[in-house]
């Protein structure tokens, strides 16, 4: 109760901020230590990761050493070598940079387009609403991991960029249908229908009136799918169709615990991959999780 | 001649079933409604909830698309006229019922009152700030008000912001869809006599649509009844409050409260009277399938939906 008092009694002081939005939602993530610390450490590996392999040379790391394999720890190799003698700590850096970076394209380009898909189709309604669900539902029974290992092989210049593009082909719908039934909530409103009486187009009113008043949903949305897209990248990895060697990535890591001697006696080689991907993905999960509370009134902490 | 002029106005929602969701049978909201309003007067619109009132305006300012009739604006066609001519829809405003949610929560009061500004008229900032101070001024909020919320303000003063919106590109025809229904009773009137000063002001025509016989009493030239989506009487606010002639007209002003206590006992049993002619005389005044009868003339003024009599 105390704690409603002194929000209420801040918001009293400070007419001038609207309590709704993202005020909201970064009081959320204060209020949640969890969150709060999650955001803070994710901050710091995201700075620390980009820092350093900005400063690597990956072709230095992924050289193969005949006389260094399968090394341990040591001073020279922090967390050892793998079977081509490369050193795990560089691999492990630039991988994650790698699965941090096409989580991050994934989640904005499929994002993106999903919004203004289901922002189109739900304001507008009726047949292009009919239309345009179609259209999705076509896409969201087509096999995607089958797709994707089949775009990925035919692809012939292939980075971070064009993996990215693939996988948000196939990544769009969940938004899309989300924002497209809270647009059809939102254009019954009088603000939408004022609008229209006032001669306001409907590009303008899609993306000046609508998309503003959903904005918390939308950024809600997006953490949660970031925590998703960043293990995708190394789901794909690990069953091969991911990068190959020359470019580390952290499912590549993972994949040599398939090999048993690996996975008994190397255990520098896969454990520290595994333990990044699985914080990363609680951190960001913790902070969406956080922000999805914010977004409701009774659940808020805040 | 007529601001406006509706002839035999329908509004149609369309009922669909089956599996290829055909339309089956249609909801008549409106059907067959006529009217025309003078430049400068007040038509007032009254009828239950669910009458078709409502609709009626929302169809006329093209929010509703019309199944049948004519919308004339000025002696243009504007029936459906969607956004395409934008002079006209410049010369028609709305206000809305629901000062909540009739202004984007998102938007700053310039952005809010500004928006008619920004699509009709070519302003620089410095004179869309100005406009709109002084269209603030006029409904009498406070001039620096411009970078507030909507939440920040009372309902009341949200509703004066919705008319400053619709005022400020200077229309010629506002329809009021139950403008200070959501609001209090003082603030109602504070509201209304504001209505009524810039309308002699900037010569406004107002299509009033509202449930309250007392307000349409205080505000109208000329009052129309509506039921079930037609019309049963129509005619000056004389001829409506002092001549009632439809059954369902004399109910409802029958229903006006009296303040004066002393006429307690007699607004009973007149009320009693009333509804028992209702009562008696209900086949009289509608059709087999409770629908008002087409309307007749009385008077050169007066209409009332009665069967023809030979």
């Amino acid at each position: 109760m105390e704690v409603n008092n002194t929000n209420l009694a801040n918001q009293i002081q400070d007419p001038t901020k609207s309590p709704s939005g993202l005020k909201i939602l970064w009081k959320e993530i204060v209020r949640d230590k969890l969150a709060l610390v999650s955001l803070i450490l994710l901050t710091l590996i995201t700075v620390f990761v980009y820092g350093i392999a900005f400063v690597l040379d990956q072709d230095e790391i992924v050289r193969v050493d005949l006389f260094a394999i399968h090394e341990p720890p040591s001073e020279e190799f922090i967390l050892g070598t793998d079977y081509g003698g490369r050193d795990i700590f560089g691999q492990l850096i630039i991988g994650t940079r790698n699965s941090l970076s096409i989580g991050f394209l994934v989640t904005a380009i499929s994002g993106i387009f999903g919004i203004a898909f289901g922002l189109i189709a739900g304001y507008f309604g009726g047949y292009t609403d009919n239309a345009m669900m179609r259209v999705l539902d076509f896409f969201q029974v087509l096999p995607f991991t089958m797709l994707v290992i089949v775009f990925v092989s035919i692809v012939p210049n292939y980075t971070i960029l064009a993996f990215s593009i693939i996988m948000a082909a196939f990544n769009w719908m969940g938004i899309a249908r989300l924002i497209r039934s809270k647009a059809l909530q939102e254009k019954e409103l009088d603000y939408v229908q004022a609008s229209k009486t006032l001669g306001t187009s409907h590009t303008k009113i899609i993306f000046r009136e609508v998309m503003p008043n959903i904005s918390s949903l939308i950024i809600v949305t997006m953490t949660l799918n970031l925590a998703a897209n960043i293990g995708i990248e190394s789901g794909l990895s690990f069953l091969g169709f991911g990068f190959p060697e020359s470019t580390p990535s952290l499912g590549t890591l993972l994949s040599y615990a398939t090999n048993p001697q690996t996975l008994e006696y190397r255990w520098w080689i896969w454990v520290p991959a595994a333990i990044l991907i699985l914080v990363m993905m609680l951190m960001v999960r913790n902070v969406g999780e956080a922000l999805r509370r914010a977004t409701d009134a009774r659940q808020r902490r805040g | 001649m007529a601001i406006l002029k509706v002839n035999d106005l329908k509004v149609y929602f369309p009922i669909k079933a089956g599996i290829f969701n055909r339309t089956v049978d249609h909801v008549k909201a409106v059907d067959g409604v006529s009217f025309s309003i003078e430049q400068g007067k007040t038509y007032g619109l009254v009828g239950e909830s669910g009458s078709g009132k409502t609709t009626t305006g929302r169809a006329v300012i093209g929010l509703e698309s019309i199944y049948s009739g004519k919308v004339m604006f000025n002696g243009k066609d504007i029936t459906n006229f969607g956004r395409k001519n934008s002079a006209l829809r410049k010369d028609v405003q709305m206000i809305f019922q629901d000062p909540y949610s009739s202004l984007n929560p998102r938007k700053r009061i310039l952005d809010i009152i500004a928006e008619p500004l920004r699509n009709f008229e070519n302003l620089s900032m410095q004179e869309e700030k100005k406009r709109v101070q002084s269209l603030l001024e006029i409904v009498g909020l406070s001039p620096e008000s411009i970078l507030k919320y909507p939440h920040e303000f009372s309902g009341g003063q949200r509703q004066r912001i919705g008319i400053a919106r619709a005022i400020a590109v200077r229309p010629k025809l506002i329809i009021a869809d139950e403008p200070v229904s959501a609001l209090d009773v003082s603030v109602q009137a504070q509201v209304l006599n504001f209505m009524q000063d810039i309308q002699k002001e900037l010569n406004l025509t107002y299509l009033f649509i509202s449930h309250d016989l007392g307000i349409v009493k205080h505000m109208c030239d000329d009052i129309a009844i509506m039921y079930k989506g037609r019309y049963v009487e129509q005619g000056t606010t004389a001829d409506i409050f002092n001549n009632p002639q439809h059954i369902y007209t004399k109910r409802l002003v029958s229903a006006i409260p009296d303040i004066n206590p002393r006429n307690r006992e007699k607004q009973y049993h007149f009320r009693q009277e009333v509804q028992r002619e209702y009562a008696n005389s209900y086949n009289d005044y509608f059709d087999s399938e409770g629908l008002a009868y087409g309307l007749q003339p009385i008077s050169d003024t007066h209409l009332v939906a009665l069967p023809e009599r030979g």
